[in-house]
């Protein structure tokens, strides 16, 4: 069970699993030896709105850092997802599109999107923020975006 | 000449979600049920209307079977129809009929844009499946 970093920013409370590291765009990345687990963050979930489809690129395609890895259509918003990590897709979470509401239901758990065969793992994470910093990060966007209204 | 027996009505209850795209494609697809679709046995209750407690709303949820349209996962339309001890006969989220009608992407909020409208139409058209089986049920499965 992963555990959580928690605030509540207005109404709206978000949660930072701390078992992971998280690209500026708010998609995480959990190590599982040489696979890569990815997926969306609470915050990024809850900002977006409801998910209506998730296109996920298929197992087998290369992808570099920072590549487009899914295209999430949400009722607010179409969000390009880059990945967190350069290596080759070895899994589709079928979730993703069969019941797409799990990415808002449970964002970091059945919610997952892909998983990466990592090629370098270690320099990857060098370009990630770890949960603390994304935390701190994501709190600022928070508070902006409750300023604006 | 014998009076009209009165038949109970379907009341429509669509979001009320203003200035959002899925709150209008609710809306339309209440007008489309309740003026062009089945007139005659539907009836249209604002959701603000039942927020504000207003009798002649809550009295038509207290006398007949409610569809809820909602326009997001908050469902305020299904919550307050209950809230309001009314029941629900159906209760349809506009992002589920989308995700069945992925080239209908609704678009625009005063105006919806022709996606949103054939959306809207969808939303319609599944509901009064359920309508008729309402009415149809109401009626002993006779028509006239």
């Amino acid at each position: 069970m992963s555990e959580y970093l928690e605030t509540t920013v207005d109404k709206f409370t978000f949660k930072i699993a701390t078992d992971r590291l998280y690209n500026a765009e708010g998609i995480w990345a959990k190590a599982e030896g040489k696979m890569v687990r990815v997926g969306l963050s609470d915050f990024v979930q809850q900002r977006s709105g409801d998910v209506a489809f998730a296109e996920v690129k298929p197992v087998g395609v290369e992808v570099a850092f920072g590549d487009e890895v899914a295209v999430i259509e949400t009722i607010k918003v179409n969000i390009s997802l880059g990945s967190p990590v350069t290596g080759k897709i070895v899994e589709v979470n079928p979730a993703a599109s069969a019941t797409p509401e799990s990415i808002n239901q449970d964002p970091y758990e059945t919610g997952w999107l892909i998983v990466i065969e990592a090629a370098d793992w270690e320099t990857d994470q060098s370009h990630l923020l770890n949960p603390q910093a994304y935390f701190e990060k994501m709190k600022r966007e928070a508070e902006q975006e409750v300023k604006k209204g | 000449m014998t009076g009209k027996k009165h038949q109970p009505k379907v009341v429509i209850v669509p979001c009320s979600g203003i200035g959002k795209t899925y709150g209008t494609v609710s809306r339309e697809a209440a007008y489309d049920i309740t003026e062009d679709l089945r007139p005659d046995d539907t009836q249209l209750v604002a959701l603000s209307m039942l927020v504000l407690g207003d009798e002649s709303a809550r009295s038509a949820i207290a006398g007949n079977p409610a569809i809820t349209i909602d326009g997001c996962k908050l469902a305020c339309a299904s919550k307050m129809v209950k809230e309001s001890g009314g029941i629900v006969a159906q209760e349809i989220a506009v992002l589920d009929v989308y995700r069945r009608h992925k080239d209908f992407k609704p678009q625009g909020i005063a105006e919806l844009n022709e996606g949103g409208r054939q959306l809207a139409h969808a939303l319609a058209e599944e509901i009064v499946v359920t309508i008729d089986a309402l009415v149809s049920k109401d009626t002993g499965g006779q028509n006239g």
